[in-house]
């Protein structure tokens, strides 16, 4: 698996004594979901904290499309295109619905000092495009009545799809997803599902955590199962189903 | 005194001021700077102004100068500040304000110290009369005040404005959404100080000279409470807010002058009405954070029009198909 699109060799990162990622070393292959499961404190948050340069690892190497990434910056590596979803959505509260959207777009020509005053036909033309494209997902997502209301205003499932909304409007390479169905009514977290697949098959990876089994495992097509900071198991969704650790691990039982 | 000159004189001020409110609703209204050192910018682009203009260098060439110098200043200074924590920033730059005014009092070689310099008015006609030189100086402090109104208004409507809003409200996720924060927050940090030069320029030349006791850390509270009064993130709000509070400082002084023929004890009367501004002050501030807490005018939206407009577009066309 040379080419695969981010490659995790040996990644460690302790917080004081406690290893939350003990030398976790997994690919994520261009298109495809995978997943990625484990008792809560298993650190699977801090493995995606890690991937997005929000925490340096303490050793071992992350590389995104044979780059490697893990000095980068979080917004140097957000533009490569490797987007994230938080699991407690972090809005612009004081923003609109629309704006929101809006900031997310990757390489903005207004988003530059002296472009946004000098040349501003360039970005009003690329803005009105961004715009179409935000009232798509927002019709998607079903926030398309709210596109105006500040995001402070939205109920919190409304937070959590406007989280999941603005990393698609990102038109990332790579997502990395939060648990994106809690909180989230099951029809549409099953639709959200069921876009994610789409947008998949058309090239977008897609690494998520999730509680959810019996949507993930409908879905994923690879899974790594973390356990105290390491990859318990890895495999196919129904080899891990079948496979009795795996019971261990999240159960905590026999 | 010409009651005249006293409205054109308010006038003056209220566009001086208007710029340094501006320049904080940059750093603060949009970018979410607590800089509580603005007075330190004014102060460096009044003592370039001050500096330059006795060598006899044409005015605008000091106005630029001092916009560059301010801004310079604002980089280095955001350059360890950006690291502190909102409250720190805050306590840092507040100190940094200290430090200049201390600095060019102590110094007596820079600008008289203490005594301060005479500087010269930006435009001067031979023989004109008050009422003409203040007009002069109404046209060229409103000509800078619109400039940067357009700047500002421009800035704060293009996705750079959105950006700069984005990481005011989440640093993190704004960083994490791609938007340099470090580099945000510098430029915000050296255009809001370029502007306040300017405004510290223009005013020493208003007032004829510069002394360090016309830089103390009130005027950077005065500046805030136009800010937050006003409505921070509103460049129409800051203009207002600057324009209240410099009616009731203006006012009260000139209320001290006319209250003398009263036949009261004219020292304990001027003494009241000294105190007489910070209550009103005070009691502004506990009004509008009563009533309105966003301040007086609400934040401004992001080209919201075209946004409608494709918004709309959509719904007709829907409602056609269906």
């Amino acid at each position: 698996m040379e080419d695969a699109l981010l490659k995790i060799k040996e990644v460690s990162k302790h917080f004081g004594g406690v290893y939350a990622v003990n030398s976790v070393s997994l690919d994520i292959n261009h298109g495809g979901i995978c997943g990625l499961v484990g008792p809560n404190g298993s650190g699977k948050t801090t493995l995606f904290n890690t991937v997005l340069g929000l925490h340096k690892p303490d050793h071992g190497e992350i590389y995104f499309h044979n780059e490697y990434i893990s000095h980068l910056p979080p917004y140097k590596i957000y533009e490569r295109g490797l987007v994230n979803a938080f699991q407690i959505p972090r809005l612009f509260f004081n923003l609109s619905v629309m704006d929101n959207m809006l900031v997310a777009a990757r390489g903005q020509e207004g988003d530059r000092l002296l472009n946004s005053l000098f040349l501003r036909n360039r970005w009003q033309k690329q803005e009105k495009g961004l715009i179409e494209e935000a009232l798509d997902i927002l019709e998607f997502i079903e926030l398309e009545p709210w596109a105006f209301t500040p995001a402070a205003e939205l109920s919190g499932g409304q937070r959590k799809l406007l989280e999941i909304g603005r990393a698609l409007m990102a038109r990332p390479r790579l997502l990395l997803l939060d648990e994106p169905a809690a909180g989230i009514n099951p029809v549409l977290g099953k639709k959200i599902f069921q876009k994610l697949e789409a947008l998949s098959t058309n090239g977008m990876a897609l690494f998520i955590v999730e509680h959810r089994l019996e949507i993930l495992f409908e879905y994923a097509t690879w899974v790594y199962v973390m356990d105290k900071g390491k990859i318990a198991i890895a495999g196919q969704p129904q080899a891990i189903v079948d496979n009795p650790d795996f019971y261990a691990i999240y159960l905590g039982e026999e | 005194m010409d009651p005249l000159l006293y409205v054109l004189d308010l006038i003056v001020f209220i566009g001086i001021f208007g710029i340094v409110s501006l320049s904080l609703n940059l750093e603060f209204g949009f970018a979410g700077l607590a800089n509580f050192g603005k007075v330190a910018f004014f102060l460096i682009g009044a003592y370039t102004y001050a500096l330059l203009s006795q060598t006899g260098i044409p005015f605008y060439f000091c106005l630029i100068a001092s916009a560059l110098v301010s801004a310079v200043f604002g980089l280095l200074i955001s350059l360890p500040a950006l690291r502190l924590r909102a409250d720190y920033l805050a306590i840092a730059i507040l100190a940094f304000g200290e430090i200049l005014r201390l600095i060019v009092k102590s110094e007596d070689w820079l600008a008289g110290g203490d005594w301060g310099v005479t500087v010269a008015r930006a435009i001067s006609i031979e023989g004109a009369s008050h009422r003409v030189d203040a007009l002069i100086n109404i046209g060229l402090v409103y000509f800078c005040l619109l400039v940067f109104f357009v700047v500002i208004q421009l800035l704060a409507n293009s996705p750079y404005g959105r950006a700069m809003r984005a990481i005011r409200e989440d640093e993190l996720a704004a960083e994490v959404m791609g938007k340099d924060r470090t580099k945000f927050k510098a430029q915000a940090l050296m255009m809001g100080s370029a502007m306040a030069g300017v405004a510290g320029a223009l005013y020493v030349q208003y007032l004829h000279c510069v002394l360090p006791g016309m830089f103390m850390p009130m005027i950077t509270f005065t500046v805030w409470i136009m800010v937050l009064v006003g409505g921070p993130g509103n460049n129409w709000g800051v203009l207002l807010g600057a324009a209240l509070v410099q009616i009731i400082e203006r006012g009260t002084n000139i209320l001290k002058d006319y209250i003398r023929f009263l036949p009261v004890d004219p020292t304990l009367l001027e003494r009241i009405l000294s105190d007489l501004q910070y209550i009103a002050f005070g009691i502004l501030i506990i009004i509008v954070l009563l009533w309105r807490p966003q301040g007086l005018l609400k934040e401004s939206k992001i080209r919201s029009k075209v946004q409608r407009l494709a918004y709309d577009g959509r719904r007709a066309a829907k409602n056609k198909g269906s």
